[in-house]
Order: structure tokens, then C-alpha cells, then sequence
């Protein structure tokens, strides 16, 4: 195999001078898949819910920290609570929505009982001979997941208890989320709609990687790229593919700005407008022109244009969505777009960033099925196993330093897989527990 | 508006054919099945307004134009290769409406499969969706026309794979 000249075994991520390539068994091994649910997901912070999901007090969610089952809800007193969705007696799930609104989560096996707030309120029959002594130790209720945080409404949680302060996490990745959610003029999105789901047959990894590569646009998506040049606006696209009118226009739009990595693992993408003209005198000109009076010029060109976010380990930030990538096995992962709306703002034009996104991310539109497909052909293709390495090399000769560890480098190029990766491999091969 | 009765017998011979052209892959001709301004909608939340909850399809008359053109001229991945499909319809009902248009009720299950290396992930299977269909015709000139076409699938809010197709 093409390491047997090497002096040591490089490990799952190969790095070195002119060298980045990951190992096949990185995506493909259930040893390594359940190694990063400990590493990578448990161990970690985890994006599980928007505050506007769970707006009222008792409105509760149902998500995952890797493939631990959480239910997120706000109690009486509008605290937000992430438990384990497992009834402490013996251990039945005791919501079994995915959604809506309780006062009391009852198991169905023995009908014990917990509030909104995770305690525990009632213990059926639990007198008698047949019961608990008086000196039984009483749990206090559903599991607490120990750390929960918010950035601007963005819900994360993490079952280890030491890990750094959410906002210094997100590090650089924190302005992506602000440029995203400065959209709206009061800065706040609203999670409406239904989501989009979709299942994969392919490692989870893939999307992660893949929702901040501006290299595969021009040909996963080159039939969309036609089908955009012959109905531009007409069928819904609200201005989000403007300016790919030729392959080689493509190419240009998907090299504009810079990509980032940064050092917990962030890979992003920032794309200002060169001209804020065509958006303050087009036809949403009011709405442009309320956010210039609200942000300035300079955040304003950043705001109008295409920022993407890969959040380390699980979340996505892209279009006017918020997506989550949940991982079920080394090859098989879900993936949920949430479209939000942004406050403040008319309803024609979050209409058209619905429809907009309908038609290119649903199940039968013409982006997403393209992305999850290759990811699918993916995961086919490292069957051949015989094969070690996956090449992660593009513009590692052009990477700048930009201090704070974070670093940048050209759209198309692979800084924020890169990114990813190393922080991946420096949780999966540390001695020590992570934080 | 004519008095022609559209009842189950002639509900039928519309939605037999509708079927034979999606699964012919006859789309300009289903094009042809519609009212000028007929949407064809499979909704995920058929309860919230449209306007404010995403659609896995709502296509307005341009949109049923595109997906037809991105099916038949334009390769991409989730159709390369291509699907096969077949509509199965049963349990049809056609009631007249206030508004002097019908609404067709069906049940239909639809099986589709995309060939190829069958030892591949994701090809070879044969894929089963199952959901009510229903259609608001309205008589135009005589000719019975699709209004709306909304597809209740099953498992609408559920994860889905590959749509690509037409169901």
C-alpha cells in the first residue's frame, strides 16, 4: 500500500510539509465511528435547537447529541433544559414526540413522572411492601445534560462538563452567525416551517465538508447551473444563483471573498458584495437600505452577501437555513434544513427565500439530491478500501495566517476542510478527555 | 362550464393516464393534463400556509415547465442513471365541488427504481412510496383539467430520500 515507505504510520490525517490526506477508514471504519461519538460528539459542544423552536413555557423538541437522545424544553419559568430522553427507573424513552407542548413527561412503562424541568414529580405506587423503602435514593429526575449555551438564540449543549465557554468555541465563526442573522434589521430569526429531511447512505463527514466547498458547484451542480441560465428568477430563485450565467461566471462567483479555518475546527466562507448598489436601488431597496441605516456599509456588504458556515461537529449555516447533520452510523447520516424567517422584515421576501429554498434543497429539488447523492457515490467509492488516502491539498501552498490560529485562504480552495479535519484528529487521537 | 358529469368512471380514465405518461416519462404531454394555472403541490405540512411552510414540490405552472425540461434534457447526479417508476391508482372517488369543479380522491403507491450496477449503494432497490392523491379538475371547454394535484404521501414529514422523480 502507498504508506509502506513511510518511516512512522501517519495516523488517520496525514499532515506534513506539501501533505494533507485523510484515510479511508476515517469515513468508512465502525471503530472510528464509535470513537468520535465519544471524542467528537460527546465530548463537545453540539448544536441541538433554535429558542424560537421552543418559544412558550412546556414547549419541548426532541434531538440528539451524537446518538444520545436529548429532549430540549422550556419549563414554567422559561428556562431552557436539555435531558436525556430516558426514564431513570428502567430506562424507556419518555417523549416520544418530536415536537409540542407538556407540563409532565410520563413514562409509558411505569407512569413515573417528571416536570418540564426534568425533576422528578411522581413515582407510581411507590409505597408498600411492593415498593421503595423510606431510605430509597430517590433520583432527581431525567439525566441533565450539563453545560447548555446560547449565541443569539442558537441553542448548544454539551455533556462534558469542562468544556470552554460557547462563545469562545465558535471563535471567528461567531461573525458568520452574526452576519447571517444581521439579515434581519432587529437581528432575530424565527424557525416557522416545517424542516426538510433527508437521509443519506454516506458518512456523515461528507456533509460537513461539503457545505463549505465551493469547488464541486460547477459540477455537481452543473445542471442546475443550466437549468438556472434558462429561468433565472422566474421559477422562484429570488436572486440566490444571480451572476452564474456561464461556466465560467461559476467560477468566478464561487472564488469571490475568503475561506477560514479555524483552530476548534470551524471551516468558513465569507463572500461581501463588491457593490451594495444593485441591492439598496433594486427591488428590495427598502429592506437594504433599512439595514444600512441599522449596520453601515461595511457590515451591510457582508450581510447581502453569501456567507456559509461548517460549525463543528454538527451544524451548517447556508442560504437563510439553519442545518444539522446528524450522524446514525459510519454510513448512514440525516441531514435537516431548517428555513427560518427573519423578523422584522416583509413576508414576500421571506416567501421568496422559502420557495428559493424548496427548489433547490427539498427531496425532490434540484441542488441537495445532487450533494447527498454524490455523497452516496462517495461512500461507494471507499469500498475500495485497497486504497488509503483521500487528497485534502487544495491550496495548502496559499494558506495565510491571520492570527488568533486562525488562518485563510481562496474560496474553491480547502481551508475549512482542512480545518475540520485537524481538529477531528486532534480529539480522536488525544490521550486525555477532551474539553 | 358544461353540464358533463365527471364521475369515478371518467375520474378514472384521467388518472390511468396521467400514470402510463409519468411512467412513460410522456411529460410534455402531462404538461397538457393542466389548467392554465394548475400547481401541482406535495406538501410536507398540508395544514400551514404555503406561503410559510416549505413544500417538498409546489410548482406553479413555469415550475412544472422546469422540472419537466431538468427530467428530460439536463443529466445530474440524482438521475444519473435514471429512475424507472410505476403509479399503481386505486380507491377513486370524484365528488363536484360548490365551486362546479371535482375533487378526485385516490390512493396510489408508487414504486420506483433506479438500475445500473445493481452492486451499488442506492441502485437496485426497488423503493416504495405510498400516499393519497388528490385532484381538483376543472372542465375547461369540455375537457376535463388538472387544477391541483396534491400528493399526501405517507411519510411527508419523515425523512426522505431521493424525489427526484415524478410521483
Amino acid at each position: 500500500m502507498t504508506e509502506s515507505n513511510e518511516a512512522a504510520d501517519p495516523g488517520l490525517v496525514w499532515t506534513g510539509p506539501k501533505r494533507f490526506r485523510v484515510r479511508t477508514a476515517a469515513y468508512v471504519d465502525p471503530v472510528v465511528f464509535a470513537r468520535e461519538m465519544k471524542r467528537v460528539f460527546e465530548s463537545n459542544w453540539v448544536f441541538v435547537a433554535h429558542e424560537s423552536e421552543i418559544s412558550e413555557p412546556g414547549n419541548y423538541k426532541t434531538s440528539h447529541i451524537g446518538l444520545q437522545p436529548v429532549i430540549i424544553s422550556r419549563d414554567d419559568d422559561r428556562q431552557i433544559h436539555v435531558l436525556l430522553n430516558r426514564c431513570v427507573h428502567r430506562g424507556a424513552a419518555v417523549c416520544r414526540e418530536q415536537r409540542g407542548s407538556a407540563n409532565l413527561f410520563r413514562c409509558p412503562y411505569h407512569g413515573w413522572m417528571y416536570g418540564n424541568d426534568g425533576k422528578l414529580v411522581g413515582m407510581s405506587l411507590a409505597g408498600g411492601d411492593a415498593g421503595y423503602d423510606s431510605d430509597f435514593d430517590r433520583p432527581e429526575g431525567l439525566v441533565r445534560v450539563p453545560r447548555v449555551e446560547s449565541y443569539r438564540g442558537m441553542v448548544f449543549a454539551s455533556l462534558n462538563p469542562d468544556v470552554k465557554p460557547l462563545v469562545e468555541y465558535l471563535g471567528r465563526a461567531a461573525w458568520i452567525i452574526d452576519n447571517k442573522l444581521d439579515a434581519s434589521p432587529v437581528g432575530q430569526i424565527q424557525l416557522r416551517s416545517k424542516p426538510i429531511v433527508a437521509r443519506y447512505p454516506g458518512n456523515w463527514k461528507f456533509q460537513a465538508e461539503n457545505i463549505v466547498d465551493g469547488y464541486h458547484f460547477s459540477f455537481v451542480h452543473e445542471g442546475f447551473t443550466h437549468l438556472q441560465r434558462q429561468y433565472q428568477d422566474a421559477t422562484g430563485d429570488f436572486g440566490v444563483h444571480a451572476g452564474n450565467d456561464s461556466p465560467a461566471d461559476v467560477r468566478r462567483v464561487r472564488s469571490r471573498g475568503r475561506n477560514y479555518g479555524t483552530p476548534n475546527g470551524h471551516g468558513l466562507t465569507a463572500r461581501p458584495v463588491a457593490d451594495l448598489v444593485p441591492w439598496l436601488e433594486g427591488k428590495h431597496g427598502a429592506y437594504y437600505r433599512e439595514l444600512l441605516d441599522a449596520y453601515g456599509e461595511e457590515r451591510l456588504k457582508m450581510i447581502a452577501g453569501r456567507s456559509t458556515a461548517s460549525i463543528f461537529p454538527n451544524l451548517g449555516l447556508i442560504h437563510h437555513q439553519i442545518r444539522v447533520w446528524r450522524p446514525l452510523s459510519a454510513n448512514l447520516t440525516e441531514v435537516t434544513v431548517y428555513p427560518y424567517d427573519l423578523v422584522g422584515v416583509d413576508e414576500e421576501i421571506n416567501r421568496g427565500w422559502l420557495r428559493s429554498q424548496e427548489r433547490f434543497y427539498g427531496a425532490a429539488g434540484y441542488g441537495q439530491p445532487d450533494d447527498t447523492e454524490v455523497f452516496a457515490v462517495n461512500q461507494q467509492g471507499l469500498s475500495a478500501t485497497a486504497v488509503d488516502w483521500l487528497i485534502l491539498e487544495r491550496g495548502l501552498h496559499a494558506e495565510r495566517d491571520e492570527g488568533g490560529g486562525d488562518w485563510s485562504g481562496q474560496p474553491g480552495g480547502e481551508v475549512p476542510q482542512r480545518s475540520f479535519w485537524l481538529e477531528w484528529m486532534r480529539r480522536m487521537e488525544s490521550q486525555e478527555e477532551q474539553s | 362550464m358544461t353540464n358533463l358529469v365527471f364521475g369515478r368512471r371518467q375520474a378514472e380514465a384521467l388518472v390511468y393516464r396521467e400514470a402510463r405518461l409519468l411512467d412513460d416519462l410522456e411529460l410534455d404531454e402531462w404538461l397538457t393534463l393542466f389548467t392554465d394555472d394548475g400547481i401541482y403541490w406535495v406538501p410536507i405540512d398540508e395544514n400551514a400556509p404555503v406561503d410559510e411552510s416549505v413544500s417538498i414540490i409546489y410548482d406553479w405552472p413555469l415550475r412544472r415547465e422546469e422540472r419537466v425540461r431538468h427530467l428530460l434534457d439536463i443529466p445530474f447526479p440524482a438521475q444519473s442513471p435514471r429512475s424507472r417508476t410505476m403509479h399503481l391508482v386505486s380507491n377513486v372517488e370524484s365528488v363536484k365541488q360548490e365551486s362546479g369543479e371535482y375533487l378526485v380522491r385516490t390512493n396510489q403507491i408508487i414504486h420506483e427504481i433506479r438500475v445500473g450496477d445493481f452492486s451499488q449503494v442506492g441502485l437496485g432497490v426497488v423503493n416504495v412510496l405510498a400516499g393519497q392523491v388528490h385532484y381538483t379538475v376543472r372542465i375547461v371547454n369540455g375537457n376535463p383539467l388538472i387544477a391541483m394535484k396534491k400528493v399526501l404521501l405517507l411519510n411527508r414529514e419523515m425523512p426522505q430520500g431521493n424525489l427526484t422523480f415524478m410521483l
